[in-house]
């Protein structure tokens, strides 16, 4: 018993003593001297240490002394679970592939209607009267009675025919629209990159082939312009799709862990991806001063193509990781949600919609309001029934 | 640039990270969402460039649709592999409960053996615990003992709808697994609890099932995100006399205006119980007060948790490793240390790709 009553202090940190005191009152609570005695049975039985430990550990919130406190023949048994967990890891991963193939299904199925979209915006493609039935806004509707609807509708016959020559053709600057409405998007943009992204015609996804290690890349097609040759510009990011070895459990699916960017071929003095600048110099010796002309790295989007690389061996110093975490972000956003829903962006609709998300968390994360039940034992409003 | 300016200002965080559309909660959009167009000419564009950004909203349309139809396939393939998943399942109930003891090459954990190194202490004592505990009460606790209780206090979510009441109750919880509706069906999913026979009620296994909308809404198509919990049904528990945990008797003295004379009425008043989350609030068509949106809003959110998280993970739960993952999802207080580590793991959510997004399985659920 001796022996057992030093190994209980020596296990118990002092802090921890404080805290067994604390549980217990809120346990017992009513009979004092029942709580000194119910204390010291405690303090001597084990089972009982294991168990406040657990309570203990369930008030701090991240049990980490919790397994060490858990008899062998239990924790034996949930290294078990653990065991069947890591086999549940691997399957998750065979589930994320099967998923991604059928994201590779689907990609087939949207593509028409993508490739329409991009045949609309760049007057590829004229949409007939049926193809832009669509319901106005309420607001439109209140504002645009139907006479002035007819009005308005010979106006803009006349109109065509005075102004074909200013013909606006498809939908003019849809893709620099769509960047200048997403904060993520526009906050890479930079004055002299607009006037190439209105080159800019669309933007597609596409998947790493069945059997390939799993990727996606985006390409940007450009008309021919005088900033550089290519008419596409892409962007690839790869991923992992399985647990790791040494961390099997911090597999939540797919996840982007690295991406290339490619060269762009930009045509002379155009590169808005570098700018020059000049520095005077005075020589030291002889006095004289002479200007020298630097190239320096500007801002600008197209410096997206141009990532920080991943070393294989080694880490990244902290600015460029978290550059690459940030485009991994705007990688991951450009195909979950602007090309999937590129018009709702143009016209602003999806961008509110992400606010309410943003609203909803907020609010989701407020601590769940107090008791809703009236608390009618206090209510001294006692009413006679008969 | 003064649009970029005129812009900025209008707008709040804007699309600064992947929605999280995997978090459950009922559509707060109100109804006639108008779709006000917000750049802010786009009112002046002229007729003819809106008459196709007019044809483009009709194919996004026809694009909603085709979406609906992928969700629908990703709830197959979840459902074949809740169908493999299942038989780890069964094991692992079968470890907890104690009816399977698993060999010790089952019990093998790689990095066990250097946490004991380093806690060879706390082995050392914990293996005299455990003689004492032999000799003490010779009683070789069977299986895990209270598996899912801890899980339960170990989660916030979880610990918040506990109470001390219940945890006798809890302590009977054996499994809980999830049913995913049948093809052809409405898209529903069904957590079951499962207990052991007990003093307290006659069911062996209490239903909570969750019904989901897994089509755009032909008024507001383009708010649809994937399939969500609209709606959900608990079931009926037959307490034993006096063990209903979820009612609370209160004793009233009452005097007659006329007689003066007293009397004691006992009345059966509601009581915070885990219980209640059996018979939730019923969703109404026609909208309900803010309050009850909110319940069932947690709701749906708890129900989705259960089945994305608790579920597949649960050991991850009992030890506690889950809860660090988590505490990115949770916009709680965080305890000092830990709020270092949250830019980094809110940066590890947004590199993930998610399919659409990191917290379970590609858009099974998705709830804004």
């Amino acid at each position: 018993m001796a022996d057992l009553d030093n190994k209980d202090q020596t296990e118990m940190d002092p802090a921890d003593m404080e805290d067994v005191e604390e549980v217990e009152e809120e346990e017992t609570g009513e009979d004092n001297s029942k709580a000194r005695q119910l204390t010291m049975q405690m303090m001597q039985n084990p089972q009982i240490l294991a168990a406040l430990q657990e309570r203990l550990d369930g008030l701090v919130g991240s049990p980490s002394g919790y397994m060490e406190s858990l008899p062998k023949v239990v924790k034996r048994r949930v290294n078990a679970l653990k065991n069947l967990q890591v086999k549940c890891a691997h399957i998750e991963a065979k589930f994320y592939e099967e998923v991604h193939e059928l994201e590779r299904k689907y990609a087939a199925l949207y593509q028409p209607l993508f490739d329409k979209r991009s045949d609309i915006v760049r007057a590829a493609y004229e949409p007939t009267d049926e193809e832009c039935e669509w319901k106005q806004d309420e607001e439109e509707e209140l504002t645009v009675s139907k006479q002035e609807e007819m009005k308005e509708k010979a106006k803009v016959e006349e109109e065509k025919k005075d102004e074909e020559k200013e013909d606006p053709k498809g939908i003019p600057e849809f893709w620099l629209t769509v960047f200048k409405n997403v904060d993520l998007l526009s906050e890479m943009l930079q004055e002299h990159d607009e006037p190439i992204l209105k080159h800019l015609q669309d933007i597609k996804v596409k998947f790493s082939d069945a059997g390939q290690p799993m990727s996606f890349t985006l390409e940007f097609h450009f008309e021919p312009n005088d900033f550089f040759t290519q008419t596409v510009l892409t962007k690839t990011y790869k991923m992992r799709s399985e647990p790791d070895e040494s961390d099997p459990f911090s597999f939540d699916g797919p996840e982007i862990m690295g991406c290339t960017g490619c060269t762009i071929d930009w045509s002379k003095g155009k590169n808005v991806t570098l700018k020059t600048i000049k520095k005077k110099q005075k020589h030291k010796g002889r006095g004289t001063v002479r200007t020298v002309t630097k190239t320096v790295p500007n801002d600008s989007f197209f410096n997206f193509f141009s990532p920080p690389e991943v070393p294989e061996t080694g880490e990244l110093d902290e600015d460029s990781e978290a550059v690459l975490a940030a485009d991994f972000e705007i990688g991951h956003f450009i195909r979950e949600r602007i090309v999937p829903r590129a018009v709702l962006y143009f016209t602003g609709e999806a961008i509110e919609d992400d606010d309410d998300d943003y609203d909803e968390e907020g609010e989701e994360a407020d601590d769940e309001e107090g008791e809703e039940e009236a608390d009618e034992e206090n209510d001294p409003d006692y009413e006679p029934k008969v | 640039m003064d649009k970029k300016n005129e812009k900025s200002e209008a707008k709040g965080k804007g699309g600064n990270k992947p929605p999280q559309s995997d978090k459950p909660s009922q559509s707060d959009k109100p109804e006639g969402f108008l779709q006000v167009e917000r750049i802010p000419n786009f009112n002046l564009l002229p007729k003819s460039i809106k008459r196709r950004v007019y044809a483009l909203k009709r194919l996004q349309l026809q694009s909603a649709n085709i979406e609906a139809k992928f969700y629908e396939e990703v709830h197959e393939l979840e459902r074949k592999y809740a169908g493999l998943y299942q038989p780890m399942f069964d094991k692992r109930r079968e470890i907890v409960t104690g009816a399977v003891e698993p060999t010790d090459e089952e019990c093998e954990w790689q990095s066990d053996k250097e946490e004991d190194e380093l806690a060879a202490d706390l082995q050392k004592k914990a293996a005299l615990e455990e003689k004492q505990a032999d000799s003490a009460s010779a009683v070789d606790p069977k299986g895990i003992p209270d598996f899912w209780l801890t899980i339960f206090k170990h989660v916030d979510m979880l610990g918040e709808m506990l109470q001390e009441h219940d945890e006798p109750i809890l302590k009977h919880l054996q499994d809980i697994t999830v049913k995913f509706s049948e093809p052809g069906q409405p898209m529903s999913f069904t957590l079951e609890f499962h207990f052991e026979p007990n003093s307290f009620f006659s069911n062996s296994v209490l239903t909570k099932v969750y019904k989901m909308k897994s089509e755009p809404d032909a008024e507001d198509p383009f708010s649809f995100e994937g399939p969500e919990i609209v709606d959900c049904e608990g079931c009926k528990i037959d307490w034993q006399k006096g063990k209903d945990v979820t009612v609370k008797i209160v004793k009233k003295k009452q005097k007659h205006k006329g007689r003066g004379t007293i009397r004691t009425v006992s009345k059966e008043i509601p009581q915070d119980s885990f219980f209640n989350f059996f018979s939730p609030v019923k969703s109404s068509p026609d909208g309900m007060d803010e309050d009850l949106d909110f319940t069932l809003a947690a709701d749906f959110e708890t129900g989705h948790f259960f089945r994305e998280r608790v579920i597949p993970r649960a050991v991850l739960y009992f030890t506690g490793e889950a809860l660090e993952d988590d505490d990115s999802f949770e916009e709680e207080d965080l305890e000092e240390g830990e709020e270092e580590d949250l830019d980094e793991e809110g940066e590890e959510e947004d590199e993930g790709d998610i399919d659409p997004t990191k917290d379970p399985p590609p858009a099974e659920c998705k709830q804004q």
